[in-house]
């Protein structure tokens, strides 16, 4: 009898592993993204899901390191073995949509019942846009504004988070404690995309943009800035740490104000040992234009791909699964239709409204197919600046003439 | 040499009938340096069998052999260095964009790349930062190298035991050693600072990777610590080929210990210190790991050298043609150094 069930036991089996095959062809479809590399991201967590929610499709999932993502996928695609979906960086896409390494998908979101043009935040969707034609879909987003330490600021009898330039820098001064460690302020200006990252909203909100980077307003930022690192106001370390370590002094109450984005907000429940806030980046004159950095990742199918119809199916499922982002990874989705659910964290609460705001004012960089190369005639100015190398108007005047140099002016 | 000559002829790859399997083989691109050699028509069985005699006896008495290991080097060095160095230097004189990086064909762009290099506005600041960190990154490694190197010829108890843990340097990866350099060398929370102020040489904090005027040091710095070791080693071997025999001689005719070092060690050592001293350039030349690690270059440039300049233009700025311009230059300037290297070798002082 014992024999009889075993035997039983095992022809079940069998057919049962024989059901679960499927008939029918299977697509496989190879997707990229920088999620998955330390610890589980929305890239990797969706991809698993979309292959088992669909018999017919197989996911390959591959983690690229950022610092890898661009160029790994430039080989792939020189050589023939490109995604079919890839994620990048807002700023790199546009280098693969103009030249068309991106599948052209206007059409397939006009004709889609899941994804539409209008549910998204004007300055993502400008980046996966490129001569009028949608090349992706925004993944995510995020931007900056300035986290403040509110027992320093009630020590120092400030009451209010500062809403212009100078009275930051003012703020940075009184803040300062010397002996006790404590800068008035933290950013990053460091020589890389961080760096222009915090700097050309600046920029921006003097009128300017990346391809007009020698405004009045800009030059007396970049003085203010540089009036502050000379006197101690903010460490001289701001001009080569990243956003990462550059708010990680802020959490352990080494400065009291830091500019940096919503990816902080987790560490810094858990790090900080005091009550803080946030505020939206400052203007150059009181109620003057605001704006800030637009961060986050995108989605793209490649135009080499064989199997346009099953990567886009893939793109519809991401996209509905908007929803649970912040909940599930703490990314904010770049969507305006999307009501994000309180955490129960009042800290993390508040700080997101303020972001949620900040994003209205959100402006890509770029989309230029050249953009890294405008990037580093940024940074090098601010840094020239910063340093003392040259005056900051001057410095700003020779990243306008680079500028204007690669955008064949 | 003659003797390779005469078996080489006699060798006679023409003069048999192959196998068509061995033929293709043979025929095959990878094989091409054998292809070269003759080949005529008519294949038979006795011809064939001659042949493989002739190739056994020829592996046998160790010619055939050693075509057969030079060919593999042969094959090795282009395939790995000859080929990417044409394609380097073929890219630095057409318009290359990232999605012809595959090809051979693209635009020519005649010296283009070249004027646009030395037109950037950081050029000459890299190259001040090139010269500086390679002379002095050198003269340190060297001059530290050297007197370790004298010290540990001495005989004292333990000498062997300590100059082997010098060693530990490099055998440490570039990156590691940046990476611990990085945090020695912070400038709020850095360990020199604190050591620096603790000794009160210092009043206040040196930011070495943010400040423009020190921050191609903080990388000369590491990179001496992590060449010192490699220089001492070679210096040491140097050290112990030379005769005991010329230093007694020397004593015996009064010379001090200047005089024994200035008219016996320095001449003796001639090739010693240039290979040192080559070695030295190449591998300052090629230091890439500790400018990522400490300070990426900045700021404003400040560090930033030619190898690591190269990579940004790349790798960062997608600007492959710029990249490769930048290390056409750098191995023009290599190519020199060697000349002078080899050239001055020519007139070896042998113990």
């Amino acid at each position: 009898m014992k024999l009889h069930f075993a035997a039983l036991m095992a022809a079940a089996s069998i057919g049962a592993m024989s059901l679960a095959t499927p008939a029918f062809a299977q697509v496989t479809l190879k997707i990229w993204s920088i999620d998955g590399v330390d610890r589980p991201g929305i890239a990797d967590t969706w991809s698993k899901e979309f292959d088992e929610a669909n018999e017919d499709i197989v996911v390959e999932y591959r983690a690229v390191p950022f610092d890898e993502l661009v160029n790994e996928t430039l080989r792939a695609f020189a050589t023939g073995n490109a995604p079919d979906i890839v994620s990048f960086d807002n700023p790199d896409f546009a280098m693969f949509s103009s030249r068309g390494a991106m599948l052209d998908i206007t059409d397939r979101v006009k004709n889609s019942e899941i994804l539409s043009k209008a549910q998204y935040f004007e300055g993502p969707l400008n980046s996966v846009t490129w001569d009028g034609k949608l090349y992706g879909i925004p993944k995510y987003t995020d931007t900056i504004g300035v986290f403040y330490n509110k027992d320093l600021f009630a020590k120092a009898g400030i009451t209010e988070p500062p809403q212009t330039w100078d009275e930051f820098a003012a703020d940075a001064e009184k803040l300062t404690d010397s002996a006790a460690g404590v800068y008035g302020a933290t950013f990053s200006a460091r020589a890389g995309e961080e760096g222009t990252f915090q700097f050309l909203p600046i920029i921006q909100m003097s009128g300017g943009g990346y391809d007009h980077v020698n405004t009045e307003g800009a030059a007396q930022v970049l003085d203010l800035w540089k009036k502050m690192i000379d006197n101690g106001w903010a460490s001289k370390d701001v001009l080569s740490l990243g956003q990462w370590d550059s708010t990680g002094t802020f959490n352990s109450g080494n400065a009291a104000m830091a500019v940096s984005g919503p990816w902080e907000v987790d560490r810094m429940i858990e790090d900080a040992k005091f009550d803080w806030g946030v505020t939206l980046l400052p203007t150059i004159t009181e109620g003057g234009d605001r704006s800030s950095a637009l961060g986050g990742f995108d989605w793209g199918i490649m135009s080499t791909t064989k199997h346009p119809d099953e990567a886009f199916r893939a793109l519809e499922f991401f996209s509905s699964k908007d929803g649970t982002m912040f909940e599930d990874f703490g990314n904010l989705p770049a969507r305006a239709d999307i009501a994000l659910p309180a955490s129960g964290d009042a800290h993390k609460d508040a700080a997101l409204k303020v972001f949620q705001e900040q994003l209205k004012y959100a402006q890509p960089r770029g989309p230029h197919p050249e953009w890294q190369k405008i990037s580093k005639a940024i940074y090098d100015a601010m840094q020239a600046a910063l340093t003392g190398q040259m005056s900051s108007k001057d410095a700003l005047d020779q990243a306008q003439a680079s500028i204007d140099t690669i955008l064949g002016k | 040499m003659k003797h390779h000559r005469i078996r080489v002829s006699e060798f006679g790859w023409g003069e048999g009938a192959f196998s068509s399997s061995l033929k293709r083989r043979l025929l095959h691109p990878k094989c091409f340096a054998i292809r070269l050699l003759p080949q005529r028509e008519g294949w038979s069985a006795a011809r064939l069998g001659g042949l493989m005699q002739r190739f056994l006896s020829g592996l046998r008495d160790g010619v055939g052999f050693d075509i057969l290991l030079i060919s593999i080097a042969m094959l090795f060095l282009i395939a790995m260095a000859g080929l990417p160095l044409v394609y380097n230097v073929l890219m630095s004189f057409q318009q290359v964009d990232m999605f012809t990086l595959g090809s051979f064909i693209r635009p020519f762009a005649g010296i283009q790349n070249y004027i646009d290099v030395v037109r950037q506005p950081e050029f000459w600041l890299v190259t001040r930062n090139t010269a500086v960190f390679v002379f002095f990154s050198m003269a340190g490694q060297f001059v530290l190298g050297f007197a370790l190197a004298l010290f540990f010829a001495q005989k004292f108890p333990g000498a062997a035991t300590i100059r082997g843990l010098f060693l530990v340097s490099w055998v440490m990866p570039g990156l590691v050693v940046g990476a611990i350099w990085s945090w020695i060398l912070a400038g709020d929370f850095g360990v020199l600072n604190a050591i620096l102020k603790s000794l009160g040489i210092i009043q206040s904090n040196i930011f070495w990777k943010s400040d423009p005027s020190v921050s191609i040091w903080a990388v000369i710095i590491a990179n001496i610590w992590l060449g010192l070791a490699f220089n001492m080693l070679l210096l040491s071997v140097g050290l112990a080929g030379i005769s005991r025999d010329l230093y007694e001689a020397a004593e015996l005719d009064g010379a001090n210990a200047f005089q024994r070092f200035w008219t016996i060690t320095l001449p003796m050592m001639r090739s010693t210190i240039g290979a040192v001293l080559s070695l030295g350039l190449i591998g300052t030349l090629q230091q890439f790991d500790l400018f990522p690690a400490i300070t990426e270059g900045g700021p404003a440039n400040t560090s930033t050298v030619a190898q690591y300049w190269s990579w940004q233009m790349s790798f960062q700025l997608y600007d492959f043609a710029k990249g490769a311009t930048i290390s056409v230059m750098m191995l023009v300037l290599v190519l020199f150094a060697s000349i002078i290297y080899v050239r001055s070798t020519r007139h070896e002082v042998r113990g």
